[in-house]
């Protein structure tokens, strides 16, 4: 079996359409500003929005594509690497047994989809999150998938569980904060490997810090994630601390977001100030 | 009657004027609007999926967002469905006001979630009942989000759904003793 897939080789059937980041990011259209200005106050995914059903469904089918890419990442890591020379065993049935977690997760998201009237693939499928778990190093690979997809997890469930609870959706709620528990796991055995590993290695961790920063800024998708009313979600301070984050480190993401959520504005701007002359 | 739809070209979206008339004349002749004017406008600034609907006694003024006319399998593309389902929300919505006994119903932002949701409902049960593909489990998600999740909300919203003659106190009513009851 070929290792060191790349992303444009993940298995779909004809259900699935999938896009790249940068698909999205070439999206001139506003989702943001003009809203939040005048129309809303807040761009925060609640049920007080107007849109909320159609958001928290679109969301829902994020979540559903995301597990997978997950689950494909957190398994090519069991078999992308050489057991005891590159990935400990133990590291490797962590990633076998996150494999497992996040199996169930794309079982339980698909029946959330269901539930709220959506179908497998009716929306496109971003594929940054896989990306972020194609690494060549297993060190870097934890900081990508465990550390920034898992931590953006968190966020994510947060969110849905908190919205479930407003609602009184009693199933959205029950299973998101279920999965949400499994997802403080994997971030907490990704920090605690991250650490063990690079225990006598300063330069590798340093470098993975660094990697982990870069994909933050990526799964703030312009700003999506920030403590910013104008994002749809918040960071999940609380949650990420039992998994591992200090508060340093909730800040640094927190920046991040702010950054790509400000970035993305004054984009947009552009885009709009152009097309209109 | 007119029927307009601007702009004629698109700077975001790969939409098509012509082709979104087509569909919005055959949703006005198949809703008997043939004695209006109507203006599609449609905001290709916009990603959102809102419609916005002004009616006046000669002119009825459709504005959706893009999103609302978007095929989200492909964003930036059309879908011929979503766009049949967005002209005729837009269209019942605005013949309701004008003819169908919401004369008194609010302004469009002056609706509360829950009367969004219960007018919405029977908008898209009537759409359906013109055998248009419509996933109605989005909509029992929408109106149970609005009105609560239970058995009774259930009832009534297939009430809602399967009805073609309702009018807008009877909906207000409806909704207002439906979160009455689940509160």
């Amino acid at each position: 079996m070929k290792k060191f897939m790349p992303v444009e080789e993940l298995a779909r059937d004809e259900r699935f359409n999938q896009i790249t980041q940068a698909d999205r990011m070439a999206d001139g259209r506003n989702a943001l500003i003009a809203d939040s200005e005048k129309s809303r106050r807040s761009n925060r995914l609640t049920p007080a929005r107007p849109d909320a059903s159609e958001a928290a469904r679109a969301l829902m089918h994020g979540i559903f594509v995301g597990e997978i890419q997950a689950l494909e990442g957190a398994g090519r890591t069991c078999w992308d690497f050489t057991t005891g020379e590159e990935a400990p065993f133990e590291l490797k049935l962590d990633m076998a047994r996150q494999a497992w977690d996040e199996a169930r997760h794309v079982e339980i998201s698909l029946k959330l989809s269901d539930w709220m009237g959506s179908e497998i693939g009716q929306y496109a499928e971003n594929t940054v999150l896989f990306q972020a778990a194609c690494s060549n190093d297993p060190v870097l690979r934890l900081a990508g998938v465990n550390r920034a997809l898992e931590g953006l997890a968190i966020d994510v469930f947060t969110t849905m569980k908190e919205f479930g609870e407003i609602a009184g959706d009693p199933y959205l709620e029950f299973c998101e904060d279920w999965m949400l528990a499994d997802e403080v796991t994997h971030v907490k055995m990704g920090s605690d490997w991250l650490r063990k590993i690079t225990e006598n290695d300063p330069e590798r961790r340093k470098k993975a810090l660094e990697f982990q920063g870069i994909v933050d800024k990526m799964f703030s998708y312009g700003g999506s994630r920030s403590d910013s009313e104008e994002s749809s979600f918040a960071i999940a301070r609380r949650f990420r601390e039992l998994a591992g984050f200090t508060e340093d480190e909730n800040d640094r993401i927190a920046d991040l977001g702010m950054q790509a959520l400000n970035e993305r504005k004054a984009q947009l701007r552009e885009k709009q100030a152009a097309a209109a002359n | 009657m007119t029927l307009t739809v601007t702009p004629d070209t698109y700077n975001f979206v790969a939409f098509d004027t012509a082709y979104t008339a087509r569909i919005a004349e055959h949703m006005a002749t198949q809703l008997g609007l043939d004695d209006i004017d109507i203006l599609v406008a449609i905001n290709e600034n916009s990603s959102l999926t809102r419609i916005e609907v002004e009616v006046t006694d000669s002119l009825m003024t459709i504005a959706p967002h893009s999103g609302a006319l978007e095929d989200t399998r492909r964003p930036r593309q059309q879908s011929e469905l979503n766009t049949t389902i967005t002209m005729a929300r837009g269209m019942l919505r605005g013949r309701d006001r004008l003819r169908g006994g919401f004369a008194d119903a609010p302004a469009d932002e002056a609706l509360s979630l829950q009367q969004a949701a219960i007018w919405d409902t029977y908008i898209m049960g009537r759409i359906a009942h013109m055998d248009i593909e419509v996933n109605k489990q989005a909509w029992v998600y929408n109106f149970r989000n609005r009105h609560g999740f239970s058995d009774a909300v259930d009832a009534v919203f297939e009430k809602v759904w399967n009805s073609s003659n309702s009018t807008w106190a009877e909906l207000s009513a409806l909704s207002a003793n439906t979160v009455s009851v689940t509160a």
